[in-house]
């Protein structure tokens, strides 16, 4: 008895604690709940102080969150630290390790709360949203002098949104396809042309028809549930769709070409040279490695190592079960007939976020190591692990002369396809790529989803987007004609 | 105990046997369907530490070995700490659950004041706004407001007194019969007293069922501690499994060891909480 | 009259021991309860009038209602949730009804065994527990059911990448992984019952089924009501599923109203219209729970 009242005391104290800061807080949120634009409180602090410096001896914190971008990027961005701090010794950085799954929920929750992290990580596609919330930073005022001088402008393309640039690219990274090379020559294919060159939707449909056997599908394409969004961005690069707006701002997947590329995935689905059932994401490139496929998709550079490493792993019995050794060869996506060629490409980078500390001095001090962590030695040790090459000049002088290991054709392949990434008109606004994230997720992904599982027409998928899209963007702000 | 629900058939045995047998088979084989799933992840969590082909898809991997144990338990120098972290987050909400949703629950069900059908109906809807929005505030109010980033009171706070406990156990004790407590009230005692001496006694199922739940809830929960934890010291068991490697589908068995280890300590509170489950409700007994 | 009117406003006011009683023993849930959850919502009620923004958020009065009610994809939804509710909820008691009548007789042991092994799949993590289902599901032909399928010469399924299929095996994961504590509450439940009632009912002739209909069922009714009331809420506001085996698709035939809330909420930043939409969810269940009381009807005491 004695025992059950001490527990009971004990935990009233504590929900008593509690209760009475949420009545105080309950008094402060009524105020929230007007909604009166309230400046972050510090603001009046610096307004008072001295025309601040650009990284003055003020201690600060700054708050990152990254996901793994590389497998052991929290390892390594602890190291660059210790480095950053040995220059700003009164800098603190405070890291949010996440792991890709939760990563856009955890930002979302605490840039709504008003708690958003300094940096970010964040891809090309989510900016829109972070713009749309207020949340996100124009970086230019905060960056070091010339700091911009740096990065490729291609690069920094995709950072912006309505003209504001509001963060800075980690890399480009494509995404196309990749091939068993011997195959494909016992196929008929001359991958060195392909690579080297590009190929046709018909060079590509005779080849994936060449490939299939009993045992061996001609093409994989991870498509089984979400994935399915990867299908028509990499094949819509390939039929001229290479961002969601023509650079007249007008929305692409209503084209001519969206109903093109539409028929040849309907061809393809019924041919029988890609499994008519959805294929994990995790899949394809087991497939690749087993011999079950010739061709898969999505692919990157990145691919070979785990191929390489695969091949390895056959004699010691580390190797996934059933395993062939396999050359990897990483390839374009065919391209349309009437199209210039180009390659999906998306930009990962790190975006600067206003909280409730952001004050005009620690935002500069948050320029500083966004622009440390975009640049040199750092973005070169995340970049040389995926094997592509850095979009600053910095990084690309600390990546000179480190061997990747990478086949050479494959190299001068993925470096043909950067070259031939075309970035996203500037002039979206927020409202418009937050619209098309929409229309994607809720339009045309499910409904490709359908396409693939044989249960809706390329018409009917195109006749529906077209009417989704003409809601949301007016008939004069999408394109119904052909984009060359 | 309900037993005399089945007619015991005293004449003749064998249709007792009979019939017992078959409900036997029939519950078995439903355990079995149950059971597969979890059989596979246990099974698998002795697989090898590496990716794993969907081609091979087999119920049981070709070689068994440790290796993801140690690849979990190697992973992170906290991984340890996060099961104890759990548990602390686990054990406590348990027992101020267990202590203040059955009295609120009591209170509904057998004191007369004011308010408490207001009240209970308040309780009700609370319980239909999905999770999902009220997130962002209470993130507000443990991040913004009380400053409590990985700290056990943010992670145990809101899930200390649960509208579910209190609806269970409010339809628990209204089941028992009233006349109950009057006696005692006429024999002068206390409300409080009424609820130590007479109805815990009597609710020793419910409340096992109630820390039951409780603990797996807690133990599962994956959202909000991913949410106020920043520091890996401070994860949950579930945040570690998810933030470190083990989120990768192809790397099946590290995962499902993870899975096992994250399962285990629940198993252990199962069959310990089990002789009150089957102690069962004796309010006759009582009563005579 | 005015005297009369007095005494009734004293009576009415007048504050009893069983006030403070009960006022006492609900005091700390109370407090709780005002800050963990009546906070929250209040905040979402407020945020459905406005289009959030952390830092200055404009009202906008109805419109995120007015948006989501114009969306297609939320009357999709709210029918597949429908659907998904209107199976597994009524599908479940009656499994966990009839798993636990089942067990009654054994002996003590026996019965032990038999609830472990129900209740054991729910302590799984529920991630851990989608990807073993993934694997299980898994549309190529030597996915294991697929597997199973082409044992008995039937031909594969796309599973859950097929319209005609996916919400079945949604349908099928949740029937059976989800029972073992409604099997361990309704056990609870039938222990509860005095044997006097069916020693009475035995002198009377009454068959298995007989007891079964006039002595369990009705005296298991605050505990169906509770599985039941429980049930529907949860089955409204399921996301994890969803979110983990399909993400949804295909064709939105999966997307129910909470992973509708979510995507909102965290993916693409409209808070207000998540909260808006959550809002009218909640009216949705609080509807469907009102009318579950009333059928319920009067022989339950609350």
């Amino acid at each position: 008895m004695k025992k059950f009242l001490a527990l009971l005391l004990c935990l009233c104290m504590i929900l008593g604690l509690a209760a009475c800061g949420g009545n105080n807080d309950q008094k402060d949120d009524s105020n929230d709940g007007q909604q009166t634009a309230t400046p972050p409180a510090d603001d009046k602090n610096n307004d008072a102080e001295p025309a601040p410096e650009p990284a003055s001896a003020d201690e600060d914190t700054i708050v990152i969150m990254a996901p793994p971008v590389t497998g052991d990027y929290a390892e390594l961005l602890a190291g660059w630290i210790t480095d950053f701090q040995k220059d700003y010794p009164h800098l603190k950085v405070e890291v949010i390790n996440t792991s890709w799954d939760d990563h856009s929920s955890k930002l979302s929750t605490m840039a709504l709360a008003g708690e958003a992290p300094d940096i970010a990580e964040v891809s090309y596609g989510a900016i829109g949203t972070y713009v749309e919330m207020g949340v996100a930073v124009d970086v230019k005022p905060y960056l070091p002098d010339g700091a911009l001088d740096d990065y490729d402008q291609n690069a920094l393309d995709y950072m912006t949104l309505n003209n504001t640039l509001y963060g800075l690219p980690l890399y480009l990274t494509i995404q196309a396809l990749g091939g068993n090379r011997q195959m494909m020559e016992e196929a008929g294919v001359d991958v060195e042309k392909v690579q080297s060159g590009g190929w046709t939707y018909d060079e590509f449909l005779t080849a994936i028809e060449a490939g299939t056997k009993d045992e061996t599908y001609g093409f994989v394409f991870a498509n089984s549930g979400v994935t399915t969004a990867d299908f028509v961005s990499i094949f819509g690069v390939g039929a001229g769709i290479t961002a969601n707006f023509t650079d007249d701002l007008k929305y692409a997947y209503t084209s001519e070409n969206m109903k093109n590329l539409l028929a040849a995935v309907e061809t393809m689905v019924s041919s029988g040279w890609m499994p008519n059932y959805a294929v994990e994401a995790g899949q394809r490139l087991v497939m690749l490695e087993t011999g079950n496929a010739m061709i898969t998709g999505k692919a990157m550079p990145l691919f070979e190592n785990n191929v390489n490493k695969n091949n390895a792993g056959i004699a010691t019995g580390e190797a996934v079960d059933g395993s062939i050794e396999v050359e990897y060869a990483f390839l374009p996506v065919p391209t349309m007939d009437g199209v210039t060629e180009s390659c999906f490409g998306t930009v990962d980078g790190m975006i600067m976020l206003r909280n409730n500390n952001s004050t005009e001095e620690h935002l500069k001090n948050v320029g500083l190591f966004l622009n440390y962590i975009c640049s040199g030695k750092p973005v070169a040790e995340t970049v040389n692990q995926i094997l592509l090459s850095c979009v600053c000049k910095s990084g690309r002088e600390a990546q000179a002369g480190a061997d990747l290991g990478q086949d050479a054709r494959n190299a001068e392949a993925s470096t043909r396809c950067i070259g031939i990434v075309k970035a996203p008109p500037t002039g979206i606004t927020s409202e418009q790529a937050a619209n098309a994230k929409t229309l994607m997720d809720e339009t045309i992904v499910p409904k490709f989803q359908a396409l693939l599982a044989g249960e809706t027409t390329a018409q009917a998928l195109y006749d529906e987007v077209c009417a989704k899209a003409v809601e949301l963007f007016g008939a004069d702000g999408c394109e119904m004609g052909f984009i060359q | 105990m309900a037993s005399g629900l089945y007619s015991q058939h005293l004449r003749d045995p064998k249709i007792r046997i009979i019939r017992n047998a078959v409900m036997g088979v029939v519950l078995f084989f439903f355990a079995v369907v149950v059971l597969f799933p979890l059989v596979y992840m246990l099974a698998w969590s002795f697989g090898p530490a590496q990716e794993m082909a969907a081609t091979s898809y087999a119920i049981f991997p070709k070689t068994w070995s440790l290796d993801s144990y140690k690849y979990f338990f190697s992973s992170n120098q906290y991984s340890v700490k996060w099961l104890w972290n759990s548990f602390v987050v686990a054990a406590a909400t348990v027992v101020s659950n267990v202590i203040f949703a059955s009295m609120a629950g009591y209170a509904f069900a057998k004191i007369k004041f004011k308010g408490s059908t207001f009240l209970f109906f308040f309780i009700l809807m609370a319980m239909m706004i999905p999770y999902q929005v009220t997130q962002v505030p209470l993130y507000i109010l443990f991040v913004n407001k009380f400053k409590m980033t990985n700290t056990f009171t943010a992670l145990i706070l809101p899930g200390c007194v649960t509208s579910y406990n209190i609806f269970l156990s409010k339809q628990f004790f209204a089941g028992i019969p009233t006349s109950l407590i009057e006696n005692a009230k006429v024999e002068g005692a206390t409300q409080f007293r009424i609820f130590r001496s007479i109805i815990l006694p009597l609710s020793k199922t419910v409340l096992a069922v109630m820390a039951i739940n409780t603990f797996m809830g807690n133990w599962n929960t994956f959202f909000w501690p991913f949410l106020v934890t920043s520091k890996d010291s401070m994860y949950t068991i579930q945040v570690g499994l998810k933030t470190f490697k083990f989120a990768n589908g192809t790397l099946l068995s590290p995962m499902m060891a993870g899975a096992t280890i994250s399962a285990l300590p629940m198993f252990v509170l199962f069959f310990s909480l089990q002789k009150y489950f089957l102690e069962g409700v004796t309010i006759g007994a009582v009563k005579g | 009259m005015r005297s009369k009117a007095t005494t009734l406003r004293d009576r009415r006011f007048r504050i009893t021991l069983e006030d403070l009683n009960g006022w006492a023993f609900i005091a700390v849930a109370m407090i709780v309860f005002a800050v963990m959850t009546i906070y929250p919502v209040v905040s979402a009620v407020i945020t459905s009038f406005q289009s959030y923004k952390p830092f200055g958020s404009e009202w906008v009065q109805f419109d995120n209602y007015k948006t989501a009610l114009s969306n297609d994809l939320f009357y999709k939804s709210i029918r597949n949730t429908a659907i998904y509710t209107a199976v597994t909820v009524p599908l479940s008691l009656v499994i966990a009804f009839a798993v636990a009548v089942m067990i009654l007789p054994f002996k003590r042991k026996t019965q032990s065994v038999f609830k472990s092994l129900y209740y054991i799949p729910a302590v799984a993590s529920g991630v851990a527990m989608s990807v073993v289902w993934l694997w299980l599901y898994d549309s190529s032909p030597s996915g294991l059911f697929n597997q199973l399928l082409t044992f008995f010469h039937a031909p594969t399924l796309n599973w859950l990448s097929s319209s005609k299929t996916a919400m079945m095996s949604l349908i099928l994961m949740s029937l059976l992984s989800g029972q073992g504590s409604s099997i361990i509450i309704y056990i609870a439940a039938l222990m509860g019952i005095d044997n006097t009632y069916f020693e009475a009912a035995e002198l009377d002739g009454a068959t298995f089924f007989q007891k079964l209909r006039f002595i369990v069922i009705p005296l298991c009714k605050p505990t169906t009501l509770f599985l039941l009331v429980t049930g529907i809420i949860n089955s409204f506001q399921v996301f994890m599923n969803a979110y983990m085996m399909t993400g949804g698709g295909p064709d939105n035939n999966t997307t129910m109203i909470g992973l509708l809330i979510f995507n909102n909420a965290f993916v693409y930043g409209k808070y207000g219209l998540a909260c808006a939409q959550a809002i009218m969810l909640a009216i949705v269940i609080a509807a469907l729970t009102a009318i579950q009381f009333k059928v319920a009807g009067d022989d339950v005491e609350y």
